[in-house]
């Protein structure tokens, strides 16, 4: 067998993401959103079999509360990847999150002035 | 007297008659051999000449395929990562590029070409899980032992294809639904992948054509592969012969089907995890967007490579930013703009959202 020429190199990722998921349903990003935070529950052992990725949550999760989005970019993953072997893990009860909070509210214009307009004529 | 003259003679020309058809037979014999050189040397000639052709050409293909990876991988971590749907989508695209390219690179082995060449070592488990991801029904393929044994950079690729081949057989000939499973098992001599499936076994005839093709004594023809070609063991011969390893399809599995087995000799293995590739991205926080409390980079130190040649990096501390911290501690940015960008946008909202979750006390599930 010749050969000649160079090698061209290969630079894609060599492990794909639907490996990496096995092809499952990935989860809504209602779920586990981009910045939810999330940390390893305490005392957890990891999965017997756990996979590179799985390890790689675990040992970036030990060190206190990281966004969903963080972890995402950390392990190089698409974030609804992440987001997958995230729940994973939550449903196993090995993680803990802390959910976003509900964006800030519009204030009422009418109430402030109203309050303001009582407060005045009580103290001022 | 004259009638045993007469017998002489007839013999004489009988045997004159002989000799003049040995000559003849001769004559034709070498004739023909001369004909058959002249057409094996012209056959062989111009399978070279297509070979070459379609080396070429494959070449071609395997660089798009390679680029097309690049820009799903691409689109599904910065652009549609956080939409499912989407994401599922590009993961449908990926899956048929991979199997699209894997044919690409099987012709272009077939045809003394070259694979494309991996930068860095990868895990026995990545590579078995980079072949499974060839293959049409990757979902039933399970991997079972990880070693932290690692192929050689060189290896990586041919191995991946070969692999991918045997199971592609496998999940073929096999029942839908039924499983395939890889082993990695540490022999003496190195590591085996071992491929079983739940299928019918093949006969006799199909073993011998696959040794035969396994370990090839000459170049393989191409045209010799049927149409539709099928081209699996042709694949794994010639790749195993270029590269030194073992391929072989003669036992019987555990679930009666065929048993596959790549033994990978120490040569071709090494223990070292490959070194990272890119340097440690800082994160960036702006004092626009979180002017009370900066980000600040927390130490990280990298722990190895992920599956995708990426390093992965440990939080040295816990990620708690401190109440005040000065602009000017941040470390300066070191890698592409990209990352840094990307990573400190996740970092600003990671920590406005700590502003606002602290006030309101913790709502651990």
């Amino acid at each position: 067998m010749t050969t000649h020429g160079e090698d061209a190199t290969v630079s894609s990722e060599l492990v794909r993401s639907y490996v990496i998921t096995g092809g499952r349903r990935l989860p809504s990003s209602d779920d586990l959103s981009l910045h939810t935070l999330v940390t390893l529950a305490p005392d957890r052992e990891l999965p017997l079999g756990a996979s590179p990725e799985v390890r790689a949550i675990w040992d970036l999760c030990s060190g206190g509360y990281l966004a969903v989005a963080e972890v995402a970019a950390h392990l190089g993953l698409p974030v609804g990847v992440a987001r997958l072997l995230l729940s994973d893990l939550a449903e196993q009860g090995h993680l803990l999150r802390r959910a976003a909070p509900p964006p800030a509210q519009a204030v009422d214009r009418d109430l402030i002035e109203k309050v303001l307009y009582g407060l005045q004529s009580r103290f001022a | 007297m004259a009638l045993r003259k007469q017998n002489t003679d007839l013999r004489s020309v009988r045997d004159g008659l002989h000799m003049e058809t040995q000559r003849l037979q001769s004559g034709y014999a070498a004739l023909r051999n001369d004909q058959e050189r002249a057409l094996a040397e012209v056959r062989g000639d111009a399978e070279a000449e297509t070979k070459d052709v379609l080396k070429a050409w494959m070449r071609s293909l395997q660089v798009l395929a390679d680029q097309q990876q690049r820009s799903i991988s691409d689109l599904a971590k910065l652009k549609y990562g956080n939409d499912p749907q989407i994401l599922a989508d590009l993961m449908t695209i990926d899956h048929t590029n991979s199997q699209f390219g894997r044919r690409a690179q099987g012709i272009a082995a077939l045809c003394g070409g070259w694979l494309g060449r991996r930068e860095t070592a990868a895990s026995v488990y990545d590579v078995a899980r980079s072949a499974t991801g060839r293959v049409k029904h990757y979902d039933r393929v399970k991997i079972h032992n990880q070693v932290s044994v690692h192929v050689t950079a060189t290896a990586v690729e041919p191995v991946a294809v070969v692999l991918a081949e045997l199971l592609d057989n496998a999940t073929n000939y096999s029942a839908p639904g039924t499983p395939v499973e890889i082993n990695i098992q540490p022999v003496p001599t190195g590591i085996c992948l071992i491929v079983d499936d739940a299928g019918l076994g093949i006969s006799q005839e199909e073993k011998d054509r696959a040794s035969a093709l396994l370990n090839p004594q000459a170049p393989v023809s191409i045209t010799s592969l049927g149409n539709p070609p099928r081209v699996g063991f042709a694949v794994a011969g010639v790749l195993s012969d270029r590269y030194g390893f073992k391929v072989s399809v003669d036992s019987v599995s555990p679930y009666g089907g065929v048993r596959a087995v790549i033994l990978l000799p120490e040569s071709l293995l090494t223990n070292e995890a490959p070194e990272p590739v890119t340097d440690t991205p800082a994160d960036t926080g702006t004092p626009e967007v979180a002017p009370r409390v900066a980000a600040v980079p927390a130490p990280v130190s990298i722990i190895g490579t992920t599956a995708g040649g990426l390093p992965k990096r440990r939080r040295a501390v816990a990620v708690v930013p401190p109440p005040s911290v000065s602009e000017s501690e941040q470390e300066p940015e070191r890698d592409s703009e990209l990352t840094a960008s990307r990573l400190g946008a996740f970092a600003r909202v990671a920590l406005r959202e700590r502003d606002t979750t602290t006030t309101e006390g913790s709502e651990d599930q």
